[in-house]
């Protein structure tokens, strides 16, 4: 097959959209870690980013059925690694998320994430239902539920919930009932108590910020209340890079990780946030055609997830920026400093342009 | 296989765009429409405004010797959040500081980022603070007011409060003046409670005031005041000295008194300026004013003789008796006896209305306008309200209400020819470099000047012949008039037998008249309780030095030398009365202290201590409680304050912790004990002052300034001093 691949047919304008957002992150990381103990952060994200488009290419010229095809395999292979991580996983402020290899160290859960995609593009591609059905349903959602508690009991409930949308999107690309959303619905409801029993005090605390951030000014309310602040007083224009007091004065927390919007919307201002936002907003469209195109279910499947879990991580991480949503530890995609989430950006790129460039196969 | 459901995608960018615009709306919200509340809450959580003191101007006496000066001293705060145990903190600074421990734990505990822990510490206290270096305890430079001269002058200087702020007296008054403008320091602080950088805009130093007050007399006035009160164990008492010719005050002092660097331990009623606060009924005193209306009105001629009916008159039914029966006086008689009869007969021919006018010509019943706080305009009724013996009681000074400021104005009145002054007590304001007179004295004619030199010579005649004997002067003609005033009892509403009030108004030299000076003593203990042996004997002590120190041409050469001074038989003082220089002459000590141009000193006054191990110069000595500890200090030696200013020996005797007493002003050409002794610490150290006297140790520096020195044109200006603050960098 690998004859008809061509590099034309990638999709340079995604690799395009994608650098610019990149660029932002890296000057927005050297500006909330230049003067802390993290300095030289911006320069790890630049060999990141460098790797993560040399796999997009390697992955890109890979076939996505190959990878369809030893799913069970790799299925297998990511559970045992989530046991082996909460078994022997090195911890890491109260949680095990890190596997390390040689120097680096890499966060399974992202894994996780790509694993449940094909999975599930797998699954579906393969069902000969016209509707999704009942059984169909019930064994979605125990292949995902297993894998999903293992990353939650890490504790990453920020990705755990991540899987949500991924099951979600697939199930309706797949033609679900909608009473059987109803269905979901009800059951998600109804496992709520049981789930807040198991959550953390912290995970709590977050929860009852989000609804009364007022409330505690000094402990949990006090990060969505200082990246509102920073994000306010970052007025139209911003007040420049390395500028915004906020984060230069260690208000907003976590200002290069998961708050990176809000130190970003204090420097460049609201229209340095609307020129972002419209980045995002251009590659998440330009998925959904690339999904639109694909050649087979598998690969529109494929895209789907992707896309399911894009919109997801940047839906909830500028939520919680602007105080719309809950503090949870999700990253921001492409702008948050770190290289398994840089990877997993790129690696399912890779897999985007794998299903694209094979868009005329058939 | 089925069909690819692609239509199905159309979802998710529906979502997304909804989404995208809700966070749109969001982001307008926050950054345009209310991004004025976020970027408020961002500079109050990442700025802190703390306000810095101005150094407040100097209080001069006439001669620009300092009576109230600005010294730097540091104030001890925290940053609670730098400090890693606030336990092991607190339990090493309080007993530096004399703290509870658990107060300061409790100051240091706290998640604010400043917190005072004891402002204006000692020099002392600070270098040991300094010493422990702790984390998060920091110093911050202030401005501390402080009296050289201690209680001198204390009720017309006022204090100042621990912000200072005046509380009293012209410090009070010319608040806004003397005080500055605060400079405000702004500081960048980081979410972990750390300081790192700081702006702002520097104190501006307050304008600083001449008073019309003559330190020397002001001295002398303060001494023989005390040796009465001491002696006379009275309730009170108020004594001013005034130019009669200007309305300048130049000598005001009220028992009892404080020291105004030590006022938190002061009974409240001390600080009452009873000299233009407390009225009293003045008596006798006021018989001059009542004989001048009369004699002004042409209603009595001044040879013209009054039966004075052998000492008793009927009025309305009552009758009023004199203290002796008199059967035929004069007017000068009447004054010189003190007859009440035989004034009461005068103020019959005046009626109501017109004593009462001229009684308010002379100032009695309205505030005289001192610039003062706090001034009573004494008590007087109009006619309307006199009953039919009310002109008997008023013309003998009883039924009304006069302030030791209305009556010394109103007999400045009768001495300066016929017009009354507005009593002044500030005589110049000087902004940084640029003066400002004060107003000229308003003034206006009471009576004529015949009339006046009328009532002059009988005020001669009674302290030559009269009831105030006492009062005449080893060297000087004098005239007064003496009151003897029963006080009303509070409990029965009568006048009570036991208790007076001693008074006695007088001027002299009497021909040419340099000051008047008026005495009022209440309630003093013992036999004696009259104008005319309590009140007139002060004032003969007090004019005498007075008149010596100002070199007045003695009027009668042929008495022998002046009787010592009651205050110096038994003061403490070791030596003779400095304030009595041959030297020193009227108008020539212009050039105060030697200060250099600027004001704050740079030492540490730690005026509020109790401790007398420190040795504070906290005026406490010689009261000291009994049964204190008093650390020795073998090392300790007196220091050679000789030739040197008295600034350089004030700052001296600070760092050495001893308690000076500072007496004149000039350069040091005496002190007690002498140099190189060993001293127990805590104990005073007398150093006595001269203008002009300098000694070979004298910096040459130091004896060109004082040099071009002239008055007023080079005041010392408060603002040359900016004020530094010590915060700390970014930890």
């Amino acid at each position: 097959m690998g004859k008809y691949v061509s590099l034309k047919d990638f999709d340079w304008l995604l690799l395009v959209l994608l650098l610019l957002i990149s660029a932002l992150g890296v000057v927005e990381i050297y500006s909330t870690t230049a003067h802390t103990r993290f300095a030289g952060a911006h320069v790890k994200q630049i060999y990141w980013i460098l790797l993560g488009v040399s796999l997009m290419f390697l992955v890109c010229r890979y076939d996505y059925h190959d990878l369809l095809n030893h799913i069970p395999l790799i299925y297998i292979l990511t559970l045992v690694a989530l046991v082996a991580l909460l078994l022997l996983g090195s911890d890491i402020s109260g949680a095990r998320r890190w596997i390390r290899v040689g120097g680096f160290s890499f966060q399974v859960s992202e894994g996780v994430k790509l694993a449940i995609i094909l999975l599930l593009a797998r699954f579906f591609s393969e069902s000969h239902e016209e509707r999704v059905s009942l059984p169909e349903l019930a064994m979605v959602f125990l292949a995902v539920g297993v894998p999903g508690v293992l990353v939650a009991m890490q504790p990453d409930l920020g990705t755990a919930l991540t899987l949500l949308p991924i099951v979600m999107v697939t199930l309706f690309l797949a033609g679900m009932r909608w009473r059987y959303f109803g269905m979901l619905l009800l059951a998600g409801l109804m496992i709520l108590p049981v789930g807040l029993h198991f959550m953390r005090p912290y995970q709590k605390a977050r929860i009852v910020t989000f609804m009364h951030p007022e409330q505690d000014p000094q402990k949990a309310g006090y990060q969505l209340l200082q990246s509102k602040i920073a994000v306010g007083s970052g007025q139209l224009w911003g007040k420049g890079t390395a500028q915004g007091t906020q984060t230069q004065l260690w208000f907003l927390p976590e200002p290069h990780t998961d708050f990176i919007f809000a130190a970003y919307a204090e420097e460049h201002g609201f229209l340095g946030v609307l020129f972002a936002l419209l980045l995002y907003l251009f590659v998440l469209m330009r998925l959904v055609h690339n999904a639109k195109n694909a050649p087979d279910a598998g690969g529109m499947f494929i895209i789907g997830g992707i896309v399911a879990v894009l919109s997801f991580q940047i839906l909830v991480n500028i939520g919680m920026v602007v105080g719309y949503a809950p503090v949870t530890g999700i990253p921001l995609p492409l702008m948050s400093y770190g290289g398994s989430s840089v990877l997993f950006v790129f690696l399912s790129m890779g897999l985007v342009n794998s299903v694209r460039v094979r868009r005329f196969v058939n | 296989m089925k069909p690819l459901p692609r239509r199905h995608l159309i979802v998710v960018p529906a979502i997304l765009l909804a989404w995208v615009a809700l966070v749109f709306a969001r982001l307008v919200d926050l950054q345009v429409l209310q991004y004025d509340f976020f970027t408020r809450r961002a500079r109050r959580q990442q700025e802190r405004t703390v306000e810095v003191s101005p150094v407040r101007g100097m209080i001069y006496d006439r001669n620009l010797r300092p009576l109230a000066m600005s010294i730097e001293v540091e104030s001890v705060f925290a940053v609670p959040t730098e400090i890693p145990n606030p336990e092991s903190t607190a339990k090493l600074l309080a007993p530096v500081l004399d703290l509870d421990p658990a107060e300061v734990r409790r100051k240091l505990q706290g998640t604010r980022f400043f917190r005072w822990i004891k402002r204006k510490v000692s020099a002392r206290e600070a270098d040991r603070i300094r010493q422990l270096n702790l984390k998060g305890v920091y110093f911050q430079k202030e401005s501390k007011r402080f009296y050289p001269k201690r209680e001198m002058a204390a009720h017309v200087l006022g204090h100042v409060g621990m912000d200072d702020n005046g509380l009293a007296g012209v410090e009070l008054r010319y608040e806004k003046s003397i005080r500055g403008r605060p400079g405000q320091l702004i500081i960048e602080k980081d979410a972990r409670q750390r300081w790192f950088s700081r702006s702002g805009r520097p104190p501006e130093a307050g304008e600083n005031l001449v008073l019309t007050l003559d330190e020397n007399i002001q001295y002398i006035v303060e001494r023989e005041l005390d040796a009465a009160m001491e002696q006379t164990r009275a309730l009170s008492g108020s004594v001013v000295v005034q130019d009669p010719f200007t309305g300048e005050i130049l000598a005001m002092a009220s028992r009892p008194t404080f020291n105004p660097n030590t006022y938190g331990e002061t009974d409240p009623e001390a600080f009452r300026n009873m000299a233009v606060s407390a009225a009293f009924e003045p008596g006798s005193t006021l018989k001059i004013f009542t004989a001048a209306a009369v004699l002004e009105e042409g209603l009595a001629h001044p040879e013209e003789y009054i039966d004075c009916q052998m000492g008793q008159i009927t009025l309305a039914g009552h009758t009023i008796r004199d203290h002796k029966p008199f059967s035929l006086l004069n007017v000068g008689e009447i004054l010189q006896y003190s007859s009440d009869v035989g004034i009461i007969k005068l103020a019959m021919r005046l009626g109501d209305e017109g004593l009462h006018r001229y009684l308010r010509d002379f100032g009695f019943g309205a505030p005289t306008g001192i610039e003062l706080p706090g001034e009573s305009r004494g008590l007087t009724k109009p006619p309307e309200r006199w009953s039919r013996v009310s002109i008997g009681s008023i013309s003998m000074g009883q039924e009304i209400g006069v302030t030791p400021i209305q009556l010394v104005s109103a007999a400045s009145a009768i001495v300066n020819g016929g017009r009354w002054f507005r009593p002044r007590i500030v005589k110049e304001q000087a902004p940084a470099g640029n003066l400002r007179k004060g107003e000229a004295g308003d003034s206006r004619r009471v009576i004529g000047e015949d009339t006046a030199a009328i009532l002059r010579r009988m005020m001669v005649k009674v302290v030559t012949d009269g009831t105030a004997q006492e009062a005449q002067l080893a060297r000087y003609t004098a005239a007064g008039k003496t009151g003897t005033a029963q006080k009303i009892d509070p409990a029965t509403g009568t006048y009570s037998l036991t208790d007076y009030v001693a008074s006695f108004v007088g001027f002299a030299p009497a021909e040419s008249p340099v000051f008047t000076i008026l005495i009022v003593i209440d309630s003093p203990r013992g036999e004696k309780h009259g104008g005319g042996n309590v009140a007139a004997p002060i004032f003969k002590r007090i004019a005498e030095q007075a008149l010596a120190y100002q070199n007045v041409p003695a009027t009668e050469p042929w008495e022998a030398a002046p009787a010592p001074s009651l205050a110096a038989a038994d003061s403490d003082f070791p030596v003779r009365s400095p304030s009595i220089l041959p030297s020193q002459r009227r108008g020539t000590g212009l050039a105060g202290d030697g200060l250099p141009g600027s004001v704050a000193v740079a030492a540490s006054l730690p005026l509020a201590r109790r401790e007398p191990s420190t040795g504070t110069y906290n005026g406490s000595l010689g009261r000291m409680r009994p049964g204190t500890l008093v650390t020795l200090d073998s090392s300790l030696t007196v220091p050679n304050f000789l030739g040197k200013t008295v600034r350089a020996v004030v700052e001296q005797s600070l760092a050495k912790g001893l308690e000076l007493q500072v007496v004149g002003s000039g350069v040091a050409y005496e002190q007690f004990p002498l140099p190189n002794l060993s001293l127990p610490e805590g104990r005073k150290i007398v150093v006595r002052f001269r203008v002009g006297g300098r000694t070979r140790e004298q910096q040459p520096a130091e004896a060109e300034a004082e040099k071009n020195k002239r008055p007023a044109m080079r005041l010392p200006v408060a603002g040359s001093a900016q004020q530094d603050t010590t915060v700390p960098a970014a930890g």
